[in-house]
């Protein structure tokens, strides 16, 4: 997998580097502003980009706004923003430009090696990787915006778990891993979920996750 | 003098003298209605004609008084409201009327009407008319002069030859606006006094001119030309009789009742304005002090006694005008003051300003610092975890670090967003307010627009404002949908008004807000909870944009 990094803090980038080819990743190139994105994107058409929110020149949301313009340019392009906060704003405009390929996770989750370099693997390949911060969020959101007849609230607490696993984008068998339970049991939950909020069910793990995250937005207005 | 005020002055002693023309008719007919009427009912009460001159003389002296109102209402164009009983139209006995007459109370005010006018009336009146004539006659004596061959008599002056004739044409010309003002004089008081007697008392309708402040109108001009015709008949009297010149006294005497008057108009005039007053009250003591040395004068000049007065006067004006304008004596410094106010104020927004790029500059710093810092050490902590697989409490160890890390990470985040949300300082305070509403367990409509970000101290402050009102709703007013609307006004100032549909009656002092209210306050700015117990609660933040 070729990768591409734009990150203004060296530190940071050169670990984020570092990491990434510890794990099979190839990194091409890197950047430290938004215009770098699109020069190395152009340049080494990589299948994913990794980019940091806050971007010189400005200093505010620049690295998103160059993630998402890049993908309008370059379909089949994943986009993975790293950013210190949670924003549902930014977060709402990265999945508008479509849910494949896209990601938002907080820095710190580059600790978490195993769980990141999965979710970067995931947006390489067409997944989704929100990070849990986000997918609470958007709970939140649902749950006081939109949650008709209290479907959320009708989860048990299992559920909810795989649920919220769901919307960080993981596969079943990911879920599975994550809560320490067989494949079976997570595939019995997410049949009960899927019920209970009334989705169409689905036997691959991408729609799935695509269909929890419509419906998690759809309360979030 | 313009030509329209002469004919307005005109008009005016025309009408005046027409009022005492038929002024000397109606009192001649009131002197003999009341002294006949009384007497002959009186005398004939102990038969039953009594009764019918009684109320014969009461249905003639209501003729009069209507009669009179009219005089006052056609010929002065001063309308007397006029008031009576209906009288029951139905046959009754001559007693009943007039025991219905009797028991109203406007019969008794014609009745006394007819009394004073058949008394006043006639010397009134005739002087007023005779005043008219005396100057016509003056004016036309080249015609007497004329008509009579040889000359004659006018009783202080003997008219025998043209020249004199014509002079006192021109004497009688300078004489008409004397006599207009005299006239005019008398008839005010002929009026004022009707109006008092004839109009109707008790449910009159409070008018809205009853509360209105007397204005330098008729009374006081009445005031002045019934003064000035008594100082002139007091100086007639002198010159018949001679002796020593008294009238000077009584002239004393009226002008320091003209001169009081005229200071309580204008002190209630001038109720109200503290400056003003002092005004009038310097004047009125300038006034007395002016009074009392013409009296000393008057009285020989000798002690000067009225220094005395003088001082304590003075001493008065000196200390109220103290208190008014002290801040205008030379050694206090207004202008000082107000340097002062400038500089403070410029400082205080320089140290807001600091305050806030400083606060910017610490999220910053924590951003790219420690924060970073710190992601890179969990990164680090996570490669080395990886790599102690083998060594499992090792990897616990680390892998407990890391999670301190994390949760290091997570306090400086929250500590970041206390400073300011990420959304506010990148895009503003619209698309952060519309973040907040986006977030909100309610329902928020949001309108207005402000073209220009104002300093980010204000803008945060703003922000926090709406945070804390909407967390406020969701609280208090819950599913009352909330509307926010940011504007800016003319003054250049930022208006928030967050308003509920809710029950209302919150405490404005106890939420959250009373903290935002002085970090509003500090900039300058002013925050007000408006909520009525009827329902509904409205916060209001007004902030200076700044610089």
């Amino acid at each position: 997998m070729r990768a591409v990094i734009v990150e203004d803090l060296a530190l940071l980038r050169e670990g984020i580097v570092a990491l990434l080819r510890e794990n099979g990743v190839d990194v091409v190139a890197q950047a430290e502003d938004g215009p770098g994105l699109e020069r190395i994107v152009a340049g080494h058409k990589p299948d994913l980009a990794i980019v940091d929110v806050r971007l010189p020149p400005t200093f505010t949301d620049e690295g998103l706004r160059a993630a998402i313009e890049a993908r309008r340019r370059h379909p089949g392009l994943g986009v993975l923003v790293l950013s210190q906060y949670v924003e549902p704003v930014y977060t709402a405009e990265l999945l508008s430009c479509g849910e494949a390929g896209v990601g938002y996770l907080l820095k710190e989750r580059v600790g978490e090696v195993r769980a990141f370099i999965d979710a970067v693997q995931r947006v390489a390949g067409g997944g989704t990787a929100l990070d849990r911060e986000v997918v609470a969020e958007l709970m939140r959101a649902r749950q006081a915006g939109g949650d008709a007849g209290g479907a959320l609230g009708s989860l048990t607490p299992r559920e909810r778990e795989v649920l919220e696993l769901m919307a960080e984008g993981r596969s079943n068998a990911a879920v599975a891993r994550a809560l320490v339970v067989s494949a079976g049991a997570v595939e019995k939950h997410v049949r009960n979920i899927f019920a209970k909020l009334d989705l169409p069910a689905s036997d691959d793990d991408h729609r799935r996750v695509l269909a929890v995250l419509a419906y998690l937005r759809a309360g979030a207005g | 003098m313009s030509t329209s005020a002469i004919h307005t002055h005109a008009a005016r002693w025309g009408r005046d003298f027409v009022f005492n023309l038929a002024g000397v008719v109606t009192a001649a007919v009131a002197l003999m209605l009341w002294t006949l009427g009384s007497i002959v009912s009186l005398v004939l009460a102990i038969t039953y004609v009594g009764l019918f001159a009684g109320l014969a003389t009461l249905l003639a002296i209501r003729w009069l008084a209507r009669l009179e109102r009219r005089r006052a209402a056609i010929v002065l164009g001063e309308p007397i409201e006029e008031r009576y009983r209906p009288l029951r139209d139905e046959p009754r006995s001559y007693a009943a009327r007039l025991h219905e007459l009797v028991g109203e109370a406007t019969t008794w005010r014609d009745f006394a009407w007819a009394a004073g006018w058949g008394w006043i009336g006639p010397i009134t009146s005739i002087l007023a008319a005779g005043l008219w004539v005396a100057v016509f006659g003056m004016l036309s004596m080249p015609a007497w002069y004329w008509a009579i061959p040889g000359g004659f008599d006018v009783g202080i002056l003997a008219i025998d030859t043209p020249a004199l004739a014509l002079a006192t044409t021109a004497a009688g010309l300078l004489l008409i606006p004397l006599c207009g003002v005299l006239v005019r004089a008398i008839t005010v008081g002929e009026l004022t006094a009707m109006r008092f007697v004839l109009r109707p008392r008790g449910e009159v309708a409070a008018s809205p001119a009853a509360a209105a402040p007397p204005a330098l109108g008729p009374p006081f001009e009445l005031h002045v030309s019934l003064s000035l015709l008594a100082a002139l008949v007091v100086t007639i009297v002198w010159l018949a009789t001679g002796g020593p010149f008294w009238p000077v006294w009584v002239w004393f005497g009226l002008g320091v009742l003209v001169a009081l008057h005229a200071v309580a108009l204008r002190s209630w005039a001038a109720r109200g304005d503290a400056e003003r007053a002092f005004r009038v009250k310097a004047e009125f003591c300038a006034l007395i002090a002016g009074y009392l040395w013409i009296l000393w004068a008057l009285s020989g000049a000798g002690y000067p006694w009225p220094i005395w007065p003088m001082l304590g006067m003075g001493t008065a004006v000196a200390l109220r005008a103290l208190v008014l304008y002290g801040d205008r004596l030379p050694w206090i410094d207004r202008r000082a003051l107000v340097q002062r106010v400038d500089v403070l104020t410029r400082t205080r927004q320089g140290a807001l300003d600091v305050q806030a790029a400083e606060l910017r500059r610490i999220e910053r710093d924590l951003h790219d610092g420690a924060q970073a810092r710190l992601v890179a050490l969990s990164m680090h902590l996570g490669r080395a975890e990886e790599r102690l697989a083998d060594q499992p409490e090792a990897a616990a160890l680390v892998r407990r670090a890391r999670e301190d890390a994390g949760l290091a990470i997570a306090e400086l985040r929250d500590l970041a967003r206390g400073i300011a949300p990420p959304i506010l300082a990148d895009r503003g305070l619209k698309a952060a307010i519309e973040a907040l509403a986006r977030r909100s367990a309610i329902d928020v409509t949001i309108d207005g627009d402000c073209d220009r970000r104002p300093l980010p101290v204000v803008e945060t402050a703003a922000y926090f404002v709406v945070a804390e009102a909407l967390t406020n709703v969701a609280k208090h007013a819950a599913g009352a949908p909330a509307h926010v609307r940011v504007t800016q006004d003319a003054d250049d100032r930022l208006v928030l008004e967050v308003a509920d549909e809710g029950p209302g009656g919150a405490d404005p002092h106890g939420s959250g807000l009373s903290g935002l209210r002085s970090r509003v306050e500090a900039l300058d700015g002013t925050l007000s909870v408006v909520t009525p117990p009827a329902g509904g609660t409205t916060v209001r933040a007004e902030l200076p944009c700044g610089r």
